[in-house]
């Protein structure tokens, strides 16, 4: 007998024990249900702190100061920083040289005049930092987007706010959403002596609010593309003293944000920065203590999944055992007309498989509702504390991973009753006679 | 298409090599292991069944015709003596030799029909070829050339429990000769059925008898029935008895 024929067959007995078959399909789903939730909820959870940690960005980037760095303090994720060391662009290329290094982002910094033109109630003007980063890659930013997108590059001036700007204008983190589309203006300032006076001349920008963001960036309130602050930073530069008393910093780049081939990369990018003579941070050390800890938590729901995977397994067993019981008859008259023992089992194992699959397939599915339900709920109460929403990202790993598991475990359970049903003597044939 | 009896044994049943087989058994005894201790059913029965011979086997209940009949078909193992169908051995069979045996050279008609409810007419016929390897599509071809020639075309599709207890054990037998074989054995096959049916049943196996030298042996308790075989046996108290013609 073929397996495509035993197919047929099983398919049929399945068909006829309607009832039985349903109830064991079910518990089945309701198992792979539980443990496509619970995992598909875990990686959610456990991407949503990690995420957190790393401020967004890659878990594998580091953050660079323009400060010297200590090798000694490369166990510590946020060492304290030594005396300044400017950052220019030899040292951006060095830094690019190193083996593990995937990407360097420059970050400009400069000081700023903010004004908002439109705005409709209190809050006032203020100075406050102007951060701006290449736009051209936002992924590996480490920054979470609350409402909104981060600004483009290139065209109109477009920038993303913090929730600090917000709190300067008096608007609830809740209504960040009433900002979007609004303009936002600030000055940089260049100081200028003409010999009779020393005056400060401003240099204005009008830029459309187009995002807000969860965290205040390299001491900044505002993040824009980098040109933008280039030019604002040179004009105040150009001034007296260099622009010193307008706040312009000896460094070229405010800091660098390095990103690591992996995490496993980080600490030995860190440690060659450090010889190249800065300053790094990176949460390296608390991601994996948190992981670690996340991975206890995802084995401990992993496991429970499979307790009711496994009490869902008897249950096919148990099922498939009253249905070698029922049909003695039935099996012995197959032998009687031909089958071999292995014909026979082949019967079980692929009625077992087909229970496994239809209960897993089913599961899967709904277990993939349960997790964008519990998604869904999760996500009102953050929205609700200003915080940024998860994502359940379609967990077809996990899903193809408990139909697979469904299915084999349903095979194993029945191992069993499928050897048992092959060795019923053929004579049974004559059983209803 | 043909249909009767001789479209049931199909282009290859007029050749040599499926004409019926024969049927000598020697001093087989078999016995039941029960709670008392040993229960013997069998006790050196001798039997003979020429190629193409139609045997019926007759005897009260427990007397042991039906034990008889699964030792014939390799349904069950031999215990003592020897069971030789065409010379082989079959208590020398092993589980694969024992299936094969099964598959190809032993039909078997039961009393009860032994039709898997699940499938319908058709399916229970092709179940046979399904088991030998035959193909699908010739496997439907046989099924359809064995259902017109019981008379059940117009039920191929239907299922087990659409189909009349006649039309059930025509069913049967369709099945039992899907892969033309050599010996047909029936385990009170007219037991479960009205006069009519039982009628048209035995013609059945009758005719395919006559047609291709098929060896038949039908267990009976209804002496009408056995009474139709040209070759008759008795069990009784374990032995073999074989009753002259009248």
């Amino acid at each position: 007998m073929t397996w495509r024929d035993a197919l047929v067959l099983a398919g049929r007995s399945v068909r006829r024990r309607l009832g039985r078959s349903a109830l064991t399909v079910a518990a089945v789903a309701l198992a792979a249900a539980l443990l496509t939730a619970l995992l598909a909820i875990a990686s959610t959870a456990q991407t949503r702190v990690l995420e957190q940690l790393s401020s967004g960005g890659p878990l594998s980037g580091i953050s660079v100061t323009p400060a010297a760095g200590d090798a000694a303090d490369l166990d510590e994720d946020t060492p304290d920083e030594g005396r300044l060391r400017p950052i220019d662009a030899a040292d951006v290329e060095r830094i690019e040289a190193i083996d593990g290094v995937e990407a360097v982002l420059v970050v400009q910094r400069a000081e700023a005049f903010v004004i908002r033109p439109e705005r409709p109630r209190g809050g006032e003007p203020f100075v406050s930092g102007l951060v701006g980063v290449d736009l051209g890659r936002p992924s590996l930013l480490p920054v979470t987007v609350l409402e909104g997108r981060l600004p483009s590059s290139g065209g109109a001036p477009e920038v993303a706010v913090t929730e600090g700007w917000l709190e300067r204008f008096d608007v609830d983190v809740a209504d960040a959403a009433t900002v979007l589309g609004t303009e936002a203006m600030w000055a940089t300032g260049r100081l200028e002596d003409d010999g009779q006076e020393v005056r400060i001349r401003g240099r204005w920008v009008k830029a459309t609010v187009v995002g807000v963001i969860a965290q205040d960036v390299g001491a900044g309130s505002m993040l824009t593309a980098r040109e933008v602050v280039d030019d604002g930073r040179r004009w105040s530069a150009s001034g007296v003293d260099g622009g010193r008393q307008m706040g312009v910093s000896p460094s070229t780049y405010a800091g660098l944000f390095v990103v690591a081939d992996g995490v496993d990369q980080v600490g030995d990018v860190r440690a060659a920065i450090t010889e190249v003579g800065f300053t790094t941070s990176a949460p390296e050390n608390v991601l994996a203590s948190v992981d670690r800890y996340l991975r206890v938590v995802e084995i401990i729901l992993a496991a429970v999944g499979a307790i009711a995977l496994a009490v869902a397994a008897l249950g096919i067993a148990n099922a498939l055992l009253a249905a070698v019981r029922e049909r003695r008859v039935e099996i012995g008259v197959l032998k009687a007309v031909g089958a071999s023992d292995g014909d026979v089992r082949r019967v079980f194992l692929v009625e077992a498989a087909a229970l496994g699959l239809l209960g897993g397939c089913a599961g899967a599915t709904v277990g993939w509702g349960i997790a964008r339900l519990v998604g869904e709920i999760v996500n009102r109460y953050l929205a609700g504390e200003g915080l940024a929403t998860v994502t359940i990202d379609f967990p077809a790993a996990i899903m193809a991973g408990t139909v697979l598991g469904t299915t084999l475990l349903a095979v194993v359970a029945g191992t069993v009753p499928a050897a048992r049903a092959a060795r019923l003597p053929a004579s049974d044939a004559m059983g209803g006679s | 298409m043909r249909s009767g009896p001789e479209a049931l044994v199909g282009e290859a049943g007029t050749g040599l090599r499926d004409a019926g087989a024969t049927i000598e058994v020697r001093g087989l005894s078999h016995e039941y292991p029960t709670a008392l201790g040993p229960l013997p059913v069998l006790d050196e029965v001798d039997l003979s069944v020429p190629a193409g011979g139609r045997v019926s086997l007759t005897g009260r209940s427990g007397s042991g015709k039906s034990t008889l009949l699964t030792l014939l078909g390799g349904l069950r193992p031999v215990q003592r003596g020897t069971v030789e169908v065409d010379g082989v051995d079959v208590a020398g069979l092993d589980a694969e030799g024992l299936a094969a045996y099964r598959r190809r050279t032993v039909g078997f008609v039961f009393q009860h029909f032994g039709l898997l409810e699940a499938l319908t007419a058709a399916e229970n016929v092709e179940l046979a070829g399904a088991l030998s390897g035959t193909r699908p599509r010739q496997r439907k071809a046989r099924a359809a050339e064995l259902l017109e020639a019981v008379g059940l075309a117009e039920r191929a599709g239907h299922r087990v429990h659409q189909l009349s207890g006649g039309e059930r054990q025509r069913v049967g037998v369709a099945r039992a000769l899907f892969n033309r074989p050599r010996v047909l054995l029936a385990d009170e096959p007219t037991g479960n059925l009205d006069g009519e049916s039982s009628a048209a049943v035995l013609a059945l196996l009758e005719g395919v008898s006559a047609s291709d030298r098929l060896t038949v042996v039908l267990v009976t308790h209804d002496p009408a029935v056995a009474g139709r075989a040209p070759r008759r046996y008795h069990l009784d108290g374990g032995r073999a008895r074989a009753i002259p013609i009248q």
